[in-house]
């Protein structure tokens, strides 16, 4: 139930943050991905499976607000999540340097597999935004490792209050 | 064999959310253009939420600008009654001449047509993984918007049309730099027709064009045909920037559309399909 809660509340934040972000630059969407964010936080702190249906769900509804093939940010955040977990239950990645490496590769990954998949189905070249969309996966990276520990302290703070 | 379960537990729990994403995509291929039913039930469940975000952040914003920056009001007003007055200059030009073309009755009739026609919508959404593909309007099923309605910024140009998924409150818009969207255009000088489609990266393409064509020129305006039976005819399109002549049979030709990206936040839903004024 406490995992449904916060993944719920971790879902209504990411909407928040890319609402807000669609209003001040469409750039902005192509350089940080709140939901990728979002999958790869719930993931490293739980494990694979609960990785691969976070993964799944967030894509899900980014496909849905997005017009193209449903399902293809589903699959590659699934995969994404996997991974997330899968490596983190094995790595210690609490060290600031170790955690940017491991977000920033794994973006890549998804990245690489969402334009890939994009590409193999919908028989299209991708919308680059300019080029903003290659450094998506370091921005994301670079929020993600210096807000996580963040989140992770005030998400216990509120647990220790609601005790 | 429960131990071999057991074991790759992880493994097929992604394998089957992967078999079953593939699934929802292959459900897309009888389909077409056209949503499945799950795409449709999470649209619908989530458009209102982000909907909501914006109605308060909005609300927030509104307050903010109504008391503590009510010092500007009389500026704002005065510009305002500026724009109403030059909008009235404007009317009563055009009024004129539509009257060379259609007697006072008719133009009343048209235009008692047209007005209850326009709504008014807010973009509340823009497509997160491509971005110049579509956006989400605040106004859905319940306002009477229905597929195939055109959109037009708030100075009249063409932005694109209404496409599913429509929630209650919500709608998804595709946008004419979408490279799916088709629009039966002709250019200002010669009245050459071609269809006008996005390129995805922010501006258009006039395809169709022969490469033995002289009559196109760059700088000309772009406007709709109505031949398509979606768009009405004589709405502003966008501007010719560029014409390469390429090995191939059509010509390159670039437009760059008139409505702007980065202002896209006030919107006109035309509800009637047959707001033909010539």
């Amino acid at each position: 139930m406490r995992d449904f809660i916060e993944t719920s509340v971790g879902i209504l934040i990411a909407l928040i943050l890319y609402t807000l972000f669609s209003h001040i630059s469409v750039y902005l969407i192509q350089a940080i991905n709140v939901f990728s964010l979002l999958v790869i936080y719930m993931s490293s702190t739980r494990n694979e499976i609960y990785g691969a249906c976070v993964g799944a769900v967030c894509g899900l509804i980014q496909d849905s607000f997005s017009l193209g093939v449903f399902g293809v940010a589903g699959i590659a955040k699934t995969v994404m999540g996997y991974l997330t977990g899968f490596v983190s239950k094995r790595i210690d990645i609490s060290p600031y340097t170790r955690r940017f490496i491991l977000t920033f590769i794994l973006i890549t990954i998804e990245l690489i597999l969402w334009a890939f998949l994009y590409a193999f189905i919908y028989t299209k070249t991708l919308n680059t935004g300019k080029g903003v969309i290659f450094i998506q996966p370091l921005i994301t990276a670079l929020l993600g490792s210096t807000l996580f520990p963040q989140i992770r302290k005030a998400v216990q703070a509120i647990s220790r209050f609601r005790r | 064999m429960s131990s071999f379960f057991k074991k790759n537990k992880s493994l097929i729990v992604l394998a089957l959310l992967i078999f079953l994403q593939l699934f929802l995509i292959s459900l897309q291929i009888p389909l077409g253009a056209q949503e499945n039913y799950f795409e449709k039930a999470v649209f619908v469940l989530f458009s209102p939420v982000q909907h909501g975000i914006v109605s308060f952040f909005e609300s927030i914003g509104g307050f903010l600008k109504g008391y503590i920056s009510l010092h500007d009001a009389h500026v704002e007003n005065e510009k305002l009654r500026q724009e109403i007055f030059s909008l009235s200059q404007k009317n009563r030009i055009l009024r004129n001449a539509l009257e060379y073309y259609k007697n006072e009755e008719e133009i009343e009739t048209l235009l008692g047509e047209v007005y209850p026609n326009i709504l008014h919508a807010r973009v509340i959404g823009i497509d997160p993984s491509n971005t110049f593909k579509s956006v989400m309007i605040n106004r859905g099923s319940l306002d009477g918007i229905e597929k195939n309605m055109v959109i037009l910024d708030k100075f009249g140009n063409l932005v694109g049309r209404v496409i599913g998924p429509i929630a209650f409150k919500e709608a998804r818009v595709q946008l004419i730099t979408d490279t799916d969207c088709g629009v039966s255009v002709f250019t200002e000088k010669n009245k050459v027709l071609g269809i006008l489609s996005g390129d995805g990266k922010g501006s258009c393409v006039l395809e169709h064009i022969v490469s033995t064509d002289e009559n196109v020129t760059e700088g000309e305006n772009i406007y709709t045909t109505g031949f398509d039976s979606i768009f009405p005819p004589g709405i502003n399109v966008g501007r010719i920037i560029s014409i390469t002549s390429t090995s191939d049979l059509f010509k390159k030709i670039i437009v760059n559309p008139y409505f702007e990206f980065r202002y896209l936040d006030q919107l006109a839903v035309i509800r009637s399909q047959a707001l033909v004024l010539f």
